[in-house]
C-alpha cells in the first residue's frame, strides 16, 4: 500500500510538473463548479439561464436510446443545419449533478458531436443550444432499465 | 500518459474526428463493490481541442459523463498537415495532451 501510495505521489508529481509545461495557458478555475454543483435541475437550470425566454426546436436533432439497458453508458448524438451554434449544454433532469456536459465550440466544427453519458434513472435528457442571444431546446425521455450503482 | 486516441476519416464535405480518452470519470457519488468505501470523484473537468494552436472547442464536463469518454466530432475543412490538440485536465489536477497531424489532403 505504501508502494501504492507512493507511486501515485511520483506519478501525480510528473503529470503535474507535464501540466504546466503543456497546458500552461489553461486552468481549472475555468471550469464553472457552480454549474457542476448537486442540487435539483430547475433551481441549476434557473441558475444558468434565469429567465431568458427558450425555445423548443426540432432543428436540434437529438438521438438517445428510448430504452437505455445500462444507465453507466447513454449514447447521445446531437445534430444540426442550424448556422451559429456557439454553445450545447446537456442535462439529465434526474441526475444528482443534472449538468453533465457545456461544449463551447467554433465555426470550423459543424454542429455534431456524440458523447456517452451516466444517468441514475429514466428521465429526460434535455439540449440546449445556444444561437447568439436565442436558447434553443430539444429533449427526449430515456428509460434507464438499471439505473443506480455506477451511474448518474 | 497515451490515455487519448484520436482517429480520423474522410467523409464527403467533412473530416470526422473520433475521440477515446482512457479515464475512470467517477462522480464520487459511486461505493467500491467490495469495501463499501465511497470512490473518491476523479472526473475530467475540462476537454480542449485545438487546430494548428487555435482552440476550436472547449468542454467543461461533470462527473455525468461515461468511464473513458467517447466523442465525435466534425471538422467542416482541413489540409494536408494540420495539426489537431486535444488536452484534458481533470478534478485531481492530473492533465493529458495528445497531437494528431492530417497527413492526406482532405
Amino acid at each position: 500500500m505504501r508502494r501504492r501510495g507512493f507511486l501515485q505521489f511520483i506519478f501525480r508529481a510528473a503529470a503535474g510538473a507535464l501540466t504546466s509545461v503543456l497546458f500552461a495557458e489553461k486552468s481549472l478555475a475555468d471550469w464553472p463548479e457552480e454549474h457542476f454543483s448537486k442540487g435539483d435541475f430547475t433551481t441549476h437550470f434557473q441558475q444558468l439561464f434565469g429567465t431568458r425566454t427558450i425555445i423548443d426546436s426540432e432543428a436540434i436533432q437529438l438521438m438517445l436510446p428510448e430504452i437505455a439497458e445500462n444507465g453507466a453508458v447513454v449514447p447521445i448524438t446531437i445534430s444540426s443545419d442550424l448556422a451559429d451554434i456557439q454553445r450545447l449544454y446537456i442535462w439529465v433532469e434526474k441526475n444528482p449533478t443534472p449538468l453533465a456536459a457545456e461544449i463551447a465550440f467554433d465555426a470550423s466544427l459543424a454542429v455534431y458531436l456524440t458523447a456517452r453519458i451516466k444517468m441514475a434513472e429514466s428521465c429526460h435528457v434535455i439540449v440546449i443550444a445556444q444561437q447568439g442571444e436565442r436558447l434553443l431546446r430539444n429533449q427526449r425521455w430515456v428509460k434507464v432499465m438499471q439505473g443506480g450503482c455506477g451511474t448518474g | 500518459m497515451g490515455s487519448i486516441k484520436i482517429r480520423s476519416r474522410q467523409l464527403e464535405g467533412y473530416t470526422e474526428i473520433k475521440l477515446l480518452i482512457t479515464h475512470p470519470m467517477e462522480n464520487g457519488r459511486n461505493r467500491h463493490p467490495i469495501t463499501g468505501a465511497l470512490i473518491p470523484a476523479h472526473f475530467i473537468r475540462e476537454l480542449v481541442i485545438e487546430l494548428n494552436g487555435r482552440s476550436i472547442m472547449t468542454a467543461e464536463l461533470g462527473g455525468s459523463l461515461s468511464m473513458n469518454p467517447f466523442f465525435t466530432f466534425r471538422l467542416k475543412h482541413r489540409e494536408r498537415g494540420d495539426r489537431l490538440q486535444v488536452h484534458w485536465i481533470d478534478n485531481l489536477e492530473l492533465s493529458d495532451s495528445a497531437e494528431y497531424l492530417f497527413e492526406s489532403d482532405d
